[in-house]
């Protein structure tokens, strides 16, 4: 509902939406910031809308050029060693750290 | 009650879905690369044994292959996973629209695609305030997920549904282990209208617990007119109860887009390049058709081995079908597991032609026996002549004769019922004695008497 | 090549600010000497790509591109700064040291490789690796008066590129020598596995420069008079010396580019970003004693710069379910529709020539005024090509009030050669005016 109640507004660029945006980002913005993102955005929103008016394409790739059936045999390898990847990294036990879970 | 799964397997590759780092590590953190550690700069390149394998598993389904597929970018914040983003399939998967014909009944399977697995976290701390600590050795493992539809009626039919599917997808891909402790779950079950989704269940037995915990809760809920809710359940495997899984603050999106650093697949040309397996349960089907033999035992040898099922078909077009399935069942299964890889043609021609003789009638059973065992446990003999005593022999025939207390009655009006005896005793030493020497120190135990 | 280059170049850096970090090395020993923008990885500099998320990272491995310049015998010079990310038109989007233009101090130059087109304006002889998305090559040239040449998508490995847009980055070289890019391009063209997208194309193949070249009417229509001028002085010198056809085209696709790019660019960076969230390399947060949404938050929040926030809002919002369609895969479809008049052009032309701006430098306190869709409205002529992947070369033509001015000729998918000969025959044409440096 919550959702749908979203998309239903989606022309509008408010406070509300940023910060919603925000938060699937993993972004917290002071209050500036959510006043000027929230002008920009709507703005650009606008400019983007010219979109609108393109019917009729419908074909689309994810790249400009054909990238096509690149593979990799399956041979392991390692060229860097782990130690060096870990250097710089937060480590126990082998492991690397990270934030609570809970 | 209806019941649908996602299943997610580990496909058994020699390096990484998206990366040559090696799959077999066990150090933590010590198979690991710029690609799957998500470091910046790091690209993915698309090993071509997981492409293969999530083909053949769309064949096996009886999908339909696209023409083309390609990568997704699954976008979600979790500390096990590298980049943020899971490389997975979203629009056209390497297979949609299969069937899985489960004893007679079609479970509609609605796609198959391919994923990376993340790093695996080990919690530690006082619950309520873990820490992670993450072992990327498991982030960019190649992943199968099969997706059916809620076609499945019951938990037990659901855990007989996947040990089925699993038996199918050990052959078609060569996975070594059984499943049992690498297939996680998503189970979708309603008994009333509305679904619940029970998350990450490892294993058909908890799967199996989880659905029928689900089912006394939702019909309990239901009798007493309360709501059964929409929602995402946890399964603790300890407790063996399903929990709502915690709510997060806001619904996630993952604002799918394509993978821009792989390009696409031209996949239809390469499944149809594949050549087609005949699977276990097909085969245990056509050899109950062809041979006459019980669904049990057809189901029973193709679970033991495919190759075993070869030696059998040889064997009965040597012989015939019963003498090539007494001779499977009763002397090769329980040698199988540590002989298959290295029996060579010789030794296979030798057992066939033994199989043929005995179904002449040109030895009996026991030598029969008693050949193969000779040719397939060789070493086993070696070892008691050299002495290395008799006590595990006589400790097996006393263990038969106490269940069997009126086999020397037996023995006393005809001889041959020592060879139940020398049967039973043969499949409890497991080829550690030879024939020979089974036969004499039965027929001397038979002889002194109770 | 003089033993205090790198005395020099300090001394120059600390007037025009183009490098984030200077090689210590005695580059006289090497065949030739380059720089890399800071999004290219290497393993004896710190890589941020003017982001502070990324303060302190050291990469454990090159980029291609720089381990085969290596390969051939250069020395890298340093790392040259950028607008963060990439994402920036101006170069004063990063959060070190913001270059200055080698022509006027107070302007801009250009961006987002604005250190690398500082760089090859400045020191002579220099080889600049620069990464362009929407024009952060072209861009960068043309404000610093210096040839940007930018391949077709996929000619490049972009194994060891920081990602701004997966699907439209492409690395590729500027320098105040044309002639030094053609020599020096093919060393880092060509497949390579660790990069798919670089795989299975055309090779380069040995063109002639172009004989017809058109101009789409929309480019040229309401540029300021100067540097329309320029622009049409330089067209004749194009047909008169170089005996080129010209003829106008419409090419009514690309005032659709723009908003597609930004769709397309801004999407890709999302997901490229989301990895940014202190715990394996760069910035750490204060303590892991965090729930894990939080520590991301706090550190993302803290350390990525406006501009960058501004791009992932975009982009994480254009790919929302419900949205997505509309925006996400319509730019896709954009893509497609302009790359296809693209091809249809190249059926009447060999090239399209644009200006490569629509204004020359701007000052700095004129970039502070512009507003978020200002500044992206003034990537109109270099998006087009960047959007659908052709290669393009940003060539000095002229100089309005001593500020230089660019014109950019784009062509088909794996046409570089044509290019970069139409680049060596400009050169012998047009005179360049080198900067006078403060050093």
């Amino acid at each position: 509902m919550e959702l749908l109640d979203f998309i239903q507004r989606r022309f509008v660029m408010d406070k509300e939406t940023v910060r919603k945006v925000a938060m699937l980002a993993r972004l917290e913005l002071s209050e500036d910031e959510m006043e000027s993102f929230t002008k920009d955005l709507g703005d650009i929103l606008g400019h983007l809308s010219m979109l609108d008016e393109v019917q009729g394409l419908e074909d689309y790739a994810f790249n400009p050029v054909e990238v096509s059936d690149v593979l990799r045999d399956d041979e392991p390898h390692q060229e860097i060693d782990p130690e060096e990847l870990l250097r710089d990294m937060d480590t126990y036990e082998d492991y690397v750290r990270g934030p609570r879970l809970s | 009650m209806k019941i649908g799964l996602e299943i997610h397997v580990q496909l058994p590759t020699r390096s990484k879905m998206f990366c040559p780092c090696p799959t077999d590590a066990g150090t933590p953190n010590s198979a690991i690369c710029p690609t799957c550690l998500g470091m910046p700069g790091a690209r993915p390149s698309l090993n071509r044994a997981a492409l293969e394998m999530g083909l053949r598993l769309a064949k096996l389904f009886q999908c339909q292959v696209p023409e083309r597929t390609w990568f997704s970018r699954k976008t979600y914040f979790y500390p096990d996973l590298a980049k943020h983003f899971q490389v997975t399939q979203y629009e056209n998967p390497v297979g949609e629209h299969g069937l899985f014909d489960f004893r007679g009944k079609p479970i509609r399977i609605r796609r198959v695609h391919l994923e990376e697995d993340p790093g695996r976290i080990r919690r530690v701390g006082r619950p309520g305030e873990e820490m992670s600590l993450v072992d990327y050795n498991r982030s960019g493992i190649p992943l199968v997920e099969i997706v059916t539809e809620p076609d499945l009626s019951n938990p037990a039919e659901a855990r007989q549904f996947l040990s089925d599917m699993l038996t199918e997808i050990r052959h078609t891909i060569g996975l070594t282990d059984d499943g049992e402790q690498s297939v996680r779950v998503d189970c979708n079950i309603s008994v009333g209208e509305e679904r619940v989704e029970v998350k990450n269940v490892t294993g058909l037995k908890n799967m199996e617990r989880a659905l029928k915990f689900e089912l006394v809760r939702q019909t309990k809920m239901l009798r007493s007119k309360k709501p059964v809710l929409r929602e995402t359940r946890r399964f603790d495997e300890e407790r063996k109860v399903t929990l709502p899984a915690r709510k997060k603050e806001f619904e996630e999106d993952y604002g799918y887009i394509g993978e821009p650093d792989l390009g696409v697949y031209n996949i239809r040309a390469m499944a149809d390049a594949l050549d087609e397996v005949e699977t276990p349960l097909n085969r245990a089907k056509r050899l109950c058709d062809q041979y006459g033999i019980a669904e049990g035992t057809s189901r029973q040898l193709v679970n033991t081995s495919m190759d075993l099922c070869d030696l059998f078909e040889e064997m009965a077009t040597a012989s015939d079908p019963k003498t090539a399935l007494f001779l499977v069942t009763d002397v090769i299964s329980s040698y199988w597991a540590r002989l298959s890889d290295d029996l060579d043609l010789g030794t296979r021609g030798k057992m066939i032609d033994t199989a043929s003789r005995y179904g002449k009638g040109e030895i009996n059973d026991i030598e029969a026996r008693s050949i193969l065992r000779g040719l397939i446990a060789p070493d086993d003999s070696v070892g008691t002549e050299k002495g290395e005593g008799t006590q595990a022999l006589d400790d097996a025939i006393e263990a038969v004769l106490s269940s069997n207390p009126g086999i020397f009655d037996d023995y006393v009006k005809n001889e041959r019922a020592a060879n139940r005896l020398i049967g039973e005793v043969i499949g409890r030493t497991r080829g550690a004695y030879s024939s020979k020497e089974i036969v004499d120190r039965v027929k001397e135990r038979l002889q002194r008497g109770p | 090549m003089s033993e205090d280059i790198s005395d020099r170049i300090r001394a120059l850096n600390d007037i025009y600010g183009m490098f984030y970090s200077i090689s210590d090395t005695d580059i006289g020993k090497h065949a030739f000497h380059f720089s890399a923008k800071d999004n290219l990885a290497t393993k004896d500099h710190p890589t941020t790509a003017g982001s502070r998320i990324l303060s302190g990272y050291r990469p454990p491995f090159d980029a291609a591109p720089v381990e085969s310049l290596r390969r051939a015998g250069g020395a890298l010079l340093g790392k040259t700064s950028m607008d963060e990310f990439g994402f920036g038109t101006f170069s004063v989007n990063s959060a070190f040291e913001v270059p200055r233009n080698p022509y006027d101090i107070e302007r801009s130059c250009g961006g987002s490789s604005g250190g690398a087109a500082c760089a090859a304006s400045l020191i002579s002889g220099h080889l600049a690796l620069g990464v362009s998305t929407g024009g952060s090559i072209s861009c960068p040239a043309a404000f610093c008066g210096v040839y940007g040449f930018t391949p077709t998508y996929g000619r490049v490995s972009r194994h060891g590129l920081l990602d701004y847009g997966n699907s439209l980055d492409k690395v590729g070289m500027l320098s105040a020598d044309c002639s030094l890019i053609g020599e020096m391009f093919p060393l880092i063209a060509g497949d390579d596995p660790r990069d798919p997208t670089s795989c299975g194309h055309p090779e380069m193949r040995d063109m002639d420069m172009p004989t017809r070249v058109g101009v789409p009417r929309d480019s040229v229509e309401e540029l300021p008079a100067g540097l329309r001028q320029t622009f049409d002085s330089a067209l004749e010198v194009l047909k008169e010396e170089l005996g080129m056809e010209v003829e106008t085209l419409e090419m009514p696709m690309f005032r659709y580019a723009q908003p597609a790019y930004y769709i397309i660019a801004t999407s890709e960076a999302s997901t490229n970003l989301a990895r940014y969230g202190g715990m394996r390399y760069g910035a750490r947060g204060e303590s892991l004693d965090s729930h894990f949404d939080r520590y991301f938050t706090d550190v993302r929040s803290e350390y990525l710069g406006a501009e960058a926030k501004r791009r992932v809002l975009l982009g994480t919002f254009t790919r929302m379910v419900g949205l997505r369609d509309r925006y996400y895969i319509k730019a896709l479809q954009v893509r497609h529709g302009v790359i296809s008049e693209y091809k249809r052009a190249y059926q009447k032309v060999d090239a399209i020539i644009t200006p490569t701006m629509p204004f020359t430098a701007p000052r700095f306190n004129e970039v502070a005024g512009m507003s978020a869709l200002e500044i992206y409205l003034a990537d109109h002529l270099t998006i087009p090509p960047n959007l659908a992947g052709m290669p393009h070369l940003s060539m000095p033509c002229g100089y309005v009030e001593g500020m230089p001015v660019g014109m950019q000729m784009v062509g088909d998918h794996w046409e570089e050669s044509m290019l970069l000969k139409a680049g060596e025959a400009w050169e012998r044409v047009f005179e360049r005016q080198d900067p006078e440096a403060m050093v």
